[in-house]
């Protein structure tokens, strides 16, 4: 089992993220269904996707965005000639 | 107005029409760099150069990637400079993250976590989740990270991926793949101290 599971690992990540031919995706899903660990690292390798994914969306912070529009318009009078 | 379009008149000298292409893509692009660079004053940097750039490169902009995609690579080149001059830690090899060894003991480097997120996930507020993954990122190689984060963050396809940071289609899954894997292994150890003790006792 030990080697199943470790033939299997590069094939999980493109099994959840639907990367996979039919007939290792069946492959897989058998084996996850018979292996505790393996259907472990599914789930959690699922999960580190969407856990970065949602995670605290940070925003461009407003004392940056008063100093960058300053710099962009006078950067953009350099090139332009005018803003 | 498309994006497109919005772009040929910033092209033509608009400044209102190049804010309008700030003000859509700013906070994205932010979140990605922070995610990038894990420290908001390399971040705050980088944004600003970026779009500094946009500014100086504008007419170079062909539309062949979207706008957004055009800023991330110019965000990415900077971000690369700059992680060059520092250190960079070593990527454990595959096998240290494959979950055989948890249980069987066999393999010498094999220490993966495998701990149900089922409770942590259920009970971890996600303010602490994303200090968490910020943590977690930080741990990562560059190299490796960029990949990730272009691949599931930014959602390009791994040819997409392999194009924008020069490297083999297999390399740059290669480099995806372990850096999930490796920040997998991050959280699991994490929420295991967290909430293994806890789950240990109940049982
Ligand atoms: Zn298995």
């Amino acid at each position: 089992m030990a080697k199943k599971c470790e033939e299997f690992i590069s094939g999980l990540a493109d099994y959840i993220d639907g990367e996979i031919e039919p007939e290792l995706c069946e492959e897989i899903e058998k084996h996850i269904g018979q292996c505790n660990n393996c259907r472990i690292m599914v789930d959690s390798l699922r999960q580190t996707v969407r856990l970065c994914r949602e995670g605290k969306e940070e925003k461009l912070p407003p004392a940056l965005e008063e100093k960058l529009t300053g710099m962009l318009k006078k950067r953009w009078k350099e090139k332009f000639g005018q803003a | 107005m498309s994006e497109a379009e919005i772009v040929k008149r910033a092209q033509a000298g608009d400044f209102e029409a190049f804010t309008e292409l700030v003000n859509a893509h700013k906070d994205k692009l932010y979140a990605f760099v922070r995610k990038l660079t894990g420290d908001p004053d390399d971040t705050n940097d980088i944004v600003q150069d970026t779009f500094l750039k946009a500014i100086d490169k504008i007419d170079q902009f062909r539309g062949e990637a979207s706008f957004g995609t055009w800023l991330t690579s110019i965000a990415l080149n900077q971000a690369r400079a700059l992680f060059a001059k520092r250190k960079q830690g070593e990527m454990k090899p595959i096998e240290a993250y494959l979950p055989v060894g948890a249980t069987n003991g066999e393999h010498p480097l094999a220490e993966a976590s495998l701990f149900d997120w089922e409770d942590p996930l259920a009970n971890l507020e996600r303010a602490e989740i994303g200090r968490l993954i910020e943590e977690g990122l930080e741990t990562i190689p560059f190299a490796y990270r960029e990949a990730f984060l272009l691949r599931y963050v930014e959602e390009m396809s791994v040819k997409e991926v392999a194009a924008t940071i020069g490297q083999t289609v297999a390399a740059t899954k290669s480099r995806i793949l372990r850096a999930r894997l490796a920040l997998r292994d991050f959280l699991s150890k994490r929420f295991e101290a967290k909430y293994g003790e806890k789950v240990r006792r109940i049982h």
